[in-house]
């Protein structure tokens, strides 16, 4: 089934695949070729891809949430942002997340406090997704 | 007439202007380039955002939601202003600012009350020396591709009025881009959503929607108008350096006439000397002679 991975930045993503994993609000869902149509939301997290059946390898995408647009033939998501795994830095996202905790902790008001909130979120997804890719290489 | 001497100076000075503006028409070229082509990549998205909506709206859950709802009467709306941190491209912030001078004023005489979120410093300078606007949120040094927090914090901003009931609409403000020679100042409303009614696939059609429409509509609606905010600030980036590019090429254009030009009055100085001292040789020759 052919994968779309849309972005505002751009199409990131765009070709034949055998298993998706998604992350959605009721927990993660596997989608193979021949799929029900479905549409739902993704929320914060990590989507994972297989390309070949039998293919031990998984690539790995960071998203903040999104769309899901499944059919029998194709999928197609509509997120805000997304990182391949191997862009990510861990180091950086490290330490990106303890600022953004930091922030949380003395956020002054309702506003800081929600926008740490985002921050926190998105920075432990993209730090997760590091994770994943490292333990995947052992 | 000017010396040769300061004559000469002006043209070095005006000759390394002329420099300095090349070098920025030059940058503002290759940034122009990739504004245009970060503004065509964000289509995919909001056309798959409008085709889910078109589905959702026929299936009339669109009716109900507060994005989706005009109110009875516009008593009191928010202005999103984009305009560049920087200057020196042309009259890009002029034309922005009077559009918004003008909408400014027409809702001063239907009573109307008035908002404004600003982007860009010029604008945030323009915006906070009025008194009949209240000034909600101003953004500055913005990145090039502002898809992520800042985006967000807009567009949160915006909902949260619209919703609560603050604010009966919001309009947008930026320069369209419509092509490299050709950009115009431009109000565009975002709240209430509208959307491009478009053709619908049979795969969403067929879709079953968990957990259910409505909630997928508050996802999808949230992300069109975001689409639709980044498309206007990528078309003001687009149009902030192409305009500049072509206020720098005017620049280095006159600076190249000035520069012919001084060259001329120098020559004729220097050639005005030549005579002069060969007059007053022959003169003294002359008078020997005597």
């Amino acid at each position: 089934m052919n994968l779309q991975l849309i972005t505002l930045l751009g199409v990131k993503v765009d070709q034949e695949v055998y298993e998706v994993i998604l992350p959605t609000a009721d927990g993660e869902i596997a989608v193979f070729p021949g799929h029900e149509p479905l549409v739902t939301l993704a929320v914060p997290g990590a989507i994972a891809v297989r390309y070949k059946k039998g293919d031990d390898a998984l690539e790995y995408f960071a998203i903040t949430g999104g769309v899901i647009e499944i059919s029998q033939t194709a999928l197609r998501v509509l997120v805000d942002e997304a990182d391949h795994g191997e862009d990510i830095i861990e180091a950086e996202s490290q330490a990106a997340l303890e600022r953004a905790l930091e922030m949380r902790d003395n956020a002054q008001d309702q506003v800081e406090l929600e926008k740490a909130h985002q921050l926190v979120d998105r920075h432990s997804v993209r730090l997760k997704v590091a994770g994943l890719r490292r333990r995947h290489r052992r | 007439m000017a010396s040769t001497q300061q004559l000469k100076s002006r043209i070095r000075s005006v000759k390394s202007t002329k420099q300095i503006t090349k070098a920025m028409q030059l940058v503002a070229a290759s940034k122009m380039r990739r504004a245009q082509e970060a503004d065509k990549a964000s289509a995919p998205y909001t056309k798959a955002a409008n085709e889910l909506l078109t589905y959702l709206a026929s299936q009339g859950v669109t009716k109900n939601h507060p994005l989706f709802t005009s109110h009875v009467s516009i008593d009191s709306r928010l202005l999103i202003v984009i305009a560049s941190d920087k200057g020196l491209a042309g009259a890009y912030n002029s034309n922005v600012m009077k559009l918004y001078t003008r909408e400014l004023k027409s809702d001063d005489d239907e009573g109307i009350k008035n908002m404004t979120i600003s982007v860009g410093r010029r604008a945030t300078q323009f915006v906070t020396r009025l008194k009949d606007t209240e000034i909600i949120g101003a953004y500055e040094d913005l990145p090039d591709h502002p898809a992520g927090a800042e985006l967000r914090s807009i567009l949160d901003t915006a909902r949260d009025k619209f919703e609560a009931g603050e604010v009966d609409a919001v309009d947008i403000i930026y320069t369209e881009f419509v092509n490299s020679m050709t950009q115009t100042a431009k109000i565009q409303r975002v709240m209430p959503a509208g959307y491009e009614v478009t053709s619908v696939s049979d795969s969403v059609r067929d879709a079953e929607f968990e957990p259910n429409l409505e909630t997928v509509l508050e996802g999808v609606a949230y992300r069109l108008v975001g689409a639709q905010i980044f498309q206007a600030l990528l078309d003001a980036r687009a149009s902030e350096w192409s305009m500049r590019m072509l206020a720098m090429k005017n620049a280095t254009d006159n600076a190249s006439d000035l520069v012919d030009d001084l060259t001329l009055e120098m020559n004729k100085a220097r050639q005005g000397a030549i005579t002069q001292e060969l007059a007053e040789i022959s003169g003294g020759v002359e008078a020997l002679n005597d």
